[in-house]
């Protein structure tokens, strides 16, 4: 009789591993719930800028390659008239245009698909634009128009807003996924700012 | 008015499950006939009103009410009418409801396909998934409002569909999903009950069985339309990337696919019912796991929604009530069960049982695969990624002796088999697949990698034992082919499911090894050559249409010295819309893909082209869908139906009455 009830308990032992497993995964999913997934690396980093060519957000006839962005660490920025959490760090980038950061923006829009019968407007994408970035300051030197997506798919880039810091010869040392607040730039990007700007005025005052 | 009314609908549905939730389980448990008898109607009507509750937000959003705070979000007066019906799972709230709606549908399935089921069970069945449906009503009542309004102050016009959902096969790939996911709860309900009854016999296999193969079939179909998506649309010329979502959808999958084959011993053999249970439990927490990443915003993806701790929070808690109190249960009556139906080792159940733990491990992989990061960060180990290479080497390893049990398995018979008549058989199949795949590969290829070798060998292996296991039956052997029409939809499903599945191993190795993709910089007469294929950039023409103008680049294919293809890859610019679109330009084959994109001109007048080669991409969506039409086989076998009925124009989830109706009755 002992031996079948102790028999049973080993059984019993048995079939709570499942249970057991699953406790213990809960246990990590509700701390990884009040922590920050954006703080995980991207595979981005450590690589160069990836070759491109586009065209001015505003100016179809001015085209930009990478080859004009590098010189001098830079922040690029993926955004569009659409995201909503763009919209708070417009503010705080802004501040940091003002404190000497160059600022490029990668516009993030829609692929439209004519075929489909979608209408899409650049005019009216001007006027947004514009209107935006009055309303909430304009921390970009120049804005770029990646309408293909093909450079936001090289770049890695899952949504708006990310950030790029490029150090001066065009190597990405920081992507950050999320908006940009006084948190997170003193938290993750100042420091790294600061030691690429000063490499870069040691090498030739930021000129390669 | 409407939106109000949707809201209301919601509420009276989740009243509905409610009473849904108690009243039969009481009933089943107090040997009330009237409570139990309550079941249907109850899910029933919780259908009928989240059904009006979803058509109250389609309403919303086909007339633009920029007033319901979910439209002005996701939708647009200028959006195309189809992206406004489909925008309604556009975003967390709406599609949640999609979800909630769907759910209800599977309710009201069982509900009506269950009539031959004992009352007991029914109502078990039904009270269990009204339990768990609960938990989604609360969640979207209380969280995550689709109807929330934003009167008095609402704006002129709403802020768009997430440009990234604006396309077709986005349209179709959730809803499917969602089907498979959802549908995971009806072989869960049917596990519980049968867990709550104490009885796990090969009826309840046979009840139970369909439900798991139906929404095995929508799982399949939904990820194999993911996956075609990702290659056509996002161009990034793969067709599988481990993304955390992704992930989430493969483990229900793999699980699911070893839930069925052991649904299979199980009914056939009355044997192991623990493992079958603690399989459909499985599955459909892993689908509640997947719905948690994914609207938890734990990870980051394209998939994933706004995150939101406090959502994640119930989310999780429901996940513990829910899988908790369910492993508790089978462990409680697990520990009481006994199997005294007698096999040897070498069986045809004993080998299906190592796949099944095969599938188990693969699963296992994938889940540690997809929570290692996250769990390496919460031990303060700093972050780590785990990306395709991982994935790609366990489940190589993984394949081979899955594949190798795979092939032999059809060929064994139950209880036991003696080694010698297995050996010809086998033998035969071996050397005709390295010899094959061999030759295949050396005829056909400059350089023969190991990988697609092995890959190529691998399927043929499944193909010739797929063959051997049909020739092998006492019918066909007595009377021929004829006898292929006497085969019963579950020996259907087994043929096409392991051929489908040999051809998407065909193409997946053949793609990954010998695919070429290359970013390219030409001026016009350049060539490049890629597996053999020159690539002539031929000219560059400037073109002209009634609303675009833009440069067209002329591209011929050759293939030692043989014309194979000339390609068109155009780069337009909307003159009224002043947009520029890419057009890129495929050519499909049985054999391979080959695609060309345009790129921007350069300063000095070169072009930037995108080239891939793809060897036989295409057989990894075509085995995808062998392998669901093999499900649908399986759905119709006869075993489940009384009357015979052709297949065709069959709705998805109404599986017929007759399904349930066990012989045993009789």
């Amino acid at each position: 009789m002992s031996t079948e009830k102790s028999e049973n308990i080993k059984k019993l032992m048995f079939f709570l591993v499942p249970l057991a497993i699953f406790i213990v995964l809960v246990g990590f999913l509700l701390k990884a719930l009040f922590s920050d997934p954006r703080t995980r690396e991207s595979a981005a980093v450590d690589r160069i800028l990836p070759q491109f060519a586009l065209y001015d957000l505003m100016d179809d006839k001015k085209q930009w390659t990478q080859d004009d962005l590098v010189g001098e660490p830079f922040l690029l920025n993926v955004w569009g008239t659409w995201c909503i959490t763009c919209d708070q760090e417009l503010p705080y980038l802004t501040e940091l245009r003002k404190q000497g950061v160059k600022i490029v923006g990668l516009y993030y829009d829609q692929e439209i698909d004519p075929d489909f019968g979608d209408t899409f407007d650049m005019q009216q994408l001007r006027i947004d634009v514009k209107d935006k970035l009055s309303r909430l300051g304009n921390p970009y030197q120049f804005n770029i128009f990646d309408n293909t997506r093909e450079t936001l798919l090289d770049l890695g880039v899952t949504g708006a807003p990310e950030t790029f810091l490029v150090d001066e010869k065009g190597v990405i040392r920081i992507h950050h996924l999320g908006d940009i607040n006084p948190r997170v730039w003193e938290g993750k990007f100042a420091a790294k700012y600061a030691e690429l700007k000063s490499a870069s005025k040691n090498s030739d005052g930021g000129k390669l | 008015m409407v939106p109000q009314l949707g809201y209301f609908s919601l509420v009276i549905a989740m009243v509905l499950a409610t009473m849904l939730a108690i009243f039969p389980l009481w009933g089943a448990k107090r040997g009330n006939v009237q409570l139990m008898n309550s079941a249907p109607t109850l899910a029933l009507g919780a259908f009928f009103f989240t059904l009006l509750s979803y058509l109250a937000l389609t309403y919303s959003f086909v007339v633009n009410d920029f007033t319901v705070s979910y439209v002005a979000s996701h939708s647009n007066s200028l959006l195309p009418i189809r992206y406004r019906v489909t925008g309604v799972w556009g975003g967390h709230e709406g599609s949640f409801l999609l979800w909630v709606f769907i759910y209800s549908i599977w309710m009201a399935a069982v509900a009506l396909r269950s009539k031959a089921i004992p009352l007991l069970i029914r109502a078990r069945v039904l009270g269990v998934m009204g339990l768990v449906s609960l938990g989604f009503y609360l969640f979207i009542l209380l969280m995550s409002n689709p109807f929330e309004s934003l009167l008095p102050y609402f704006p002129v016009d709403g802020r768009d569909l997430n440009p990234l959902l604006q396309d077709f096969a986005m349209i179709i790939h959730p809803p499917l999903l969602y089907m498979g996911y959802v549908g995971l709860s009806v072989s869960f309900a049917f596990a519980i009950a049968a867990l709550l009854t104490g009885k796990l016999d090969s009826t309840w296999a046979k009840w139970s069985r369909p439900w798991a193969v139906a929404a095995w079939v929508f799982l399949t179909l939904g990820i194999t339309v993911g996956s075609w998506w990702a290659y056509y649309e996002l161009g990034w010329g793969g067709w599988w990337f481990w993304d955390p979502v992704e992930n989430a959808s493969l483990m229900p999958w793999l699980i699911t696919t070893a839930l069925i084959h052991s649904f299979a011993v199980t009914e056939k053999r009355g044997i192991f019912k623990s493992w079958t249970v603690l399989l459909a439990i499985t599955g459909f927490s892993l689908s509640l796991l997947g719905t948690f990443l994914v609207r938890s915003g734990i990870v980051v993806s394209v998939h994933a929604f706004a995150s939101d701790p406090e959502r994640g929070l119930f989310i999780l808690g429901f996940l513990a009530v829910v899988i908790g109190a369910s492993l508790t249960l089978y462990a409680i009556k697990a520990t009481h069960m006994k199997s005294y139906v007698k096999y040897t080792m070498f069986s045809r159940e004993v080998f299906l049982w190592g796949n099944n733990i095969i599938l188990t491990v693969a699963t296992l992989v994938v889940l540690l695969g997809t929570f290692l990061p996250m769990v390496h960060k919460e031990l303060g180990l700093g972050s780590i990624s785990i990306g395709s290479p991982f994935f790609s080497e366990i489940f190589g390893y993984l394949l081979v002796p899955f594949v190798a049990l795979l092939g032999v398995t059809p060929l064994m018979r139950w209880k036991q088999n003696k080694l010698a008549t297995l050996k010809k058989p086998v033998l035969i199949a071996l050397g005709i697949s390295i010899v094959v795949g061999f030759l295949m590969l050396t005829l056909t290829r400059s350089e023969v990698e190991n990988m697609a070798l092995l890959g190529v060998i691998l399927a043929i292996w499944i193909m010739i034992s797929t063959i051997q296991s049909v020739l092998a039956k006492k019918e066909v052997q007595q009377k021929g082919v004829a006898a292929l029409s006497n085969m019963t939809g579950s020996e259907w499903a087994m043929v096409l499911g392991h051929m489908g599945f040999a051809v998407s191993i065909i193409g997946m190795v053949l793609t990954s090894s010998y695919g070429v993709e290359k970013d390219v910089r030409m001026h016009t007469g350049d060539t490049v050559v890629l597996a053999g294929y020159e690539f002539e950039f031929v000219q560059i023409k400037d073109i002209t249409a009634e609303n675009y103008t833009g440069h067209a680049a002329v591209v011929d294919v050759r293939y030692e010295n043989e014309k194979v293809a000339h390609m068109v890859a155009e780069k337009r610019f909307y003159t009224v819309q002043r947009s520029a679109m890419t057009e890129a330009a495929v050519d499909a084959g049985i054999t391979r893909d080959l695609f060309v994109a345009l790129g921007e001109q350069f300063k000095d007048g070169s072009w930037a082209l995108r080239v891939y080669h793809k060897p036989f991409i295409r057989w990894v969506w075509f085995g995808g869908l062998i392998i669901a039409l093999g499900g649908l086989f399986a759905m119709g076998d006869k075993r489940y139906r009384a009357k015979r009925q052709s297949l065709i124009g069959r709705k998805e989830n109404e599986i017929e009455q007759s399904d349930l109706v066990p012989e045993v009755q009789s």
